[in-house]
């Protein structure tokens, strides 16, 4: 029984047994007073009336007379005359009047009051006793009146005791569930902070809690903070603080990997002209300057669009990653542009080259990078013969769709009404080989065959389709587990979040299936906890008591920066590629992670890591400790 | 302390000397007396009882009124309370006798403390008086203070008996009473059987 319960029951049992001892004494010890008043009322009228007997000169008639009157004047039970030898004389007796109290009230509190007894004497002469008896019916019903009227008044007063109790221990359950609430989540791994009480006792319990898990808090901002730096010193460049080549390219690589990008997408590379002429001519510091001024045009970017990635790859070549589709070729202009007005401040002979290509994702990165240098190549020679800024595109031609959006849209809307999909089974082992769970990324039947998400996850987005998609995904997910009983993890697109009917949906669907969703898991993009951090916590409070596991899929630089990451709960997070990606050859890209997980540990969540390609990586990775990986490599190796 | 004191329905020599040690060596010596007196008595018939104690009481307490002896207007004292200031008034006697032959054996149902109007010098006062009836009906032994001699209730013309009382019925139906009870000390009478019971008589 909770402890509030006892304190409730204890509450009441108080409050009956004050209630029903205050009667039953009371109705005694008023029995006791009425007993010993009858008597002595018994005892004063024998003597009395004996006194009047004895002034009748024994005339036998006179004196049954005046027992009569004084039995007819007064409610007796039973006057009576006897000689000396005790045989009865005279004797009037009467029934009982019907009195208001019920019979068993007389029989549980009997009011039994000795008859009084006197001596009548006619002279010198003993002429025997008078024995008279009052009733008791009257004293009956004023002990039944009374007890009534204090059991009512008592019911008040137990009532009013009974409220204000009740007030009382809402007063103190109040912190107390607080209390409670934030040791689950403290089990849970969210290490909220709660209001202290004013109740001593559990002010200092909660000022401990709150103390510790305020420094769980500082721990963990010290280790993110250090992991900053460590990654300001690992993936960026010290002089322009972009991204290094080696990191650039497995941020290029997961990005074009990754399923929730677009179907199209532009990279532009930057040249700085003759750096080494440059170094000569007009000296290092001003040389970085001009570098630092390159930079600044590139990062407007990725400040103001998501998933933008800019990085230096060698001396004055810079690459702006743009994860959008038929912008490649403005962004250039527009670079050149602004670098035409900057850059002249440094003097003439300051020249840039821009070449920017579009492509469809799927090609490989070298092809990327091969097309891109391919069109700065094809600039510079321009600008060998103009001088100054030459911007060259190259768009592959006939990418996009063929047919218009609005046939496509109707389309996704059919496959996702009709249940028209299916999901693919990656993998994610654990050092032994063994599968801890399958992602399964949804393909969808469309143009009559499976599309990956990467194909139309941008289309249900602006179609505000997600959240069925998402939902249709669990719900194949919850079919497949309870068939061969595998644990299984499903996406959910950060705009299902923000979506208000898609949560009470998918509990809705997980409660059909209780069984089935203990072994589901929900993988929430980076941007989850960053953009909608309280839908987040709502997610987790309604689906863990189901048993279903949360938690953040291409996690990476960003990580660092999530607020609140010790509040929210998760029971996992995957590492990017593009944090893993080439761990095995840098010994401060495997400092990184080993920060990573170290930090995450501390939260009690689970890390693994994302798209391992190859074995060396692998190796690298699990020295860091991860809990499982997934990728290419493990679905080909079978982890090991 | 007002703890009720449990006394039982009966006499108790030891009981007596306690209660009159109680009140000074003197008491003490004059309760001896009385235990004695009483336990001779007890092996006696009753005719001699009424004499050895009427004399026993007649000799040892000097009549004063109640307002001489206790500063009261009226008091009935106790037998060891008489002894001890070796005073009393009419009801004083009757009480003492009453009591001291009721430890001596006589059943109460025979002794009957009685409400007299006696005439003395031609005057008429309000007297009390001990009557013994042998059988119910017969008539009674007078025991006074006026005249010390036991003598049947003919021969005392000057008294005349107006209302008779004892402790028949008083106790009835309970073999033990709370001395404490403050309800039982309503009548002077009741009272005083409640005090003269825990001093160890009846």
């Amino acid at each position: 029984m909770s402890l509030m319960r006892q304190i409730a029951w204890l509450v009441l049992a108080v409050v009956l047994a004050a209630l029903v001892g205050a009667v039953g004494l009371s109705t005694l010890s008023l029995r006791e007073l009425m007993q010993t008043q009858l008597a002595l009322k018994n005892a004063d009228n024998a003597q009395s009336l004996a006194l009047a007997l004895s002034q009748q000169q024994g005339d036998a008639e006179l004196i049954k007379l005046l027992v009569s009157a004084q039995f007819d004047t007064g409610a007796y039970e039973f006057v009576r005359w006897r000689d000396a030898k005790g045989a009865t004389l005279f004797e009037r007796s009467g029934a009982a009047p019907q009195g208001q109290s019920p019979g068993w009230f007389r029989e549980l509190v009997p009011i039994a009051a000795r008859p009084g007894v006197a001596q009548v004497s006619s002279g010198w002469n003993a002429i025997g006793a008078i024995e008279l008896k009052s009733h008791a019916g009257y004293a009956h019903d004023a002990l039944w009146l009374a007890s009534r009227r204090l059991l009512a008044w008592l019911l008040v007063v137990g009532m009013v005791a009974a409220v204000a109790a009740w007030a009382g221990l809402r007063r103190i359950r109040r912190p107390l569930d607080a209390a409670v609430a934030q040791a689950e989540g403290v089990l849970a791994g969210s290490y909220g902070q709660v209001a202290e009480p004013r109740v001593p006792e559990l002010q200092r319990l909660i000022r401990a809690m709150n103390a510790m898990v305020q420094r769980v808090r500082d721990l963990f901002e010290a280790q993110a903070g250090q992991l900053l730096v460590l990654r300001e010193q690992v993936h960026h460049d010290a002089l322009t603080g972009v991204s290094t080549r080696k990191h650039f390219l497995a941020e290029l690589d997961a990005a074009l990997q990754r399923d929730d990008g677009p179907v199209v997408a532009g990279l532009v590379l930057v040249r700085l002209r003759d750096l080494a002429g440059l170094n000569a001519r007009l000296g290092h510091e001003v040389v970085d300057d001009v570098l630092l001024t390159v930079v600044a045009a590139l990062q407007a970017y990725p400040e103001s669009v998501p998933g933008c990635r800019v990085g230096r790859l060698n001396g004055g070549d810079f690459a702006l990653w743009l994860p959008a589709e038929g912008v490649a070729a403005e962004t250039a202009q527009a670079l050149a542009d602004a670098l035409r007005a900057s850059l002249p401040a440094f003097g003439p002979g300051v020249q840039v080259a821009l070449g920017a290509v579009e492509l469809p994702r799927e090609r490989p990165s070298n092809v990327w990078l091969g097309e891109a240098d391919a069109a700065l190549a094809r600039a510079e020679h321009l600008s060998e013969s103009r001088g100054g800024f030459v911007v060259d595109v190259m768009a592959e031609p006939g990418v996009g769709r063929e047919q218009g959006e609005g046939l496509w849209r109707e389309q996704l809307r059919e496959a996702v009404a009709l249940q028209r999909g299916r999901l693919v089974e990656f993998p994610v082992r654990d050092r032994a080989g063994q599968v801890l769970h399958l992602e399964c990324p949804l393909q969808l039947q469309l143009d009559g065959a499976h599309q990956p998400a990467s194909s139309w996850l941008p289309l249900a987005v602006r179609a505000r389709l997600t959240a069925q998609v998402d939902l249709f995904a669990v719900s194949l997910a919850l079919q497949a587990i309870a068939a061969d009983g595998r644990a299984r993890c499903i996406n959910v697109a950060p705009a299902s979040l923000a979506d208000a009917a898609f949560l009470p949906q998918l509990r809705e669907l997980l409660g059909q299936a209780p069984q089935a969703a203990r072994g589901l898991l929900l993988d929430l993009a980076e941007a989850a906890a960053t953009e909608h951090f309280d839908r987040l916590l709502e997610l987790g409070r309604q689906l863990r008591p189901l048993g279903v596991k949360l938690g953040l899929e291409h996690a990476g630089a960003g990580l660092a920066q999530v607020e609140k990451l010790y509040q929210a709960g998760l029971d996992y997070v995957k590492l990017d590629a593009s944090v893993l990606l080439g761990v095995a050859g840098e010994a401060g890209r495997a400092a990184f992670v080993r920060g990573m997980v170290i930090m995450l540990r501390s939260l009690a969540l689970k890390v693994y890591g994302e798209g391992v390609v190859d074995a060396m990586d692998a190796q690298a990775l699990w020295d860091c400790e991860l809990d499982g990986l997934t990728g290419p490599w493990v679905t080909a190796s079978g982890g090991v | 302390m007002a703890c009720p004191l449990l006394v039982l329905a009966a006499y108790d020599a030891g009981r007596v000397m306690e209660a009159a040690a109680l009140r000074g060596p003197r008491v003490a010596e004059q309760a001896l007396a009385l235990v004695q007196q009483i336990e001779r008595s007890g092996t006696q018939d009753e005719l001699q009882r009424l004499k050895d104690i009427n004399d026993f009481f007649n000799r040892r307490v000097n009549f004063r009124e109640d307002a001489a002896t206790w500063g009261l207007a009226d008091y009935w004292a106790s037998p060891l309370e008489s002894l001890e200031r070796r005073a009393g008034d009419c009801e004083d006697y009757a009480i003492a006798k009453y009591f001291s032959l009721a430890a001596a054996g006589v059943p109460t149902a025979r002794l009957r403390m009685v409400y007299v109007r006696a005439r003395m010098q031609g005057q008429s006062l309000a007297h009390m008086v001990l009557a013994y009836h042998a059988e119910p009906g017969a008539e009674p032994l007078i025991l006074d203070n006026l005249r010390p001699e036991v003598l049947p209730a003919s021969q005392r013309p000057d008294l005349t008996p107006v209302f008779s009382f004892n402790t028949e019925g008083l106790w009835q139906g309970v073999g033990q009473v709370t001395a404490g009870d403050p309800l039982a000390r309503l009548s002077l009478w009741r009272d005083l059987v409640a005090k003269v019971r825990s001093e160890g008589f009846l």
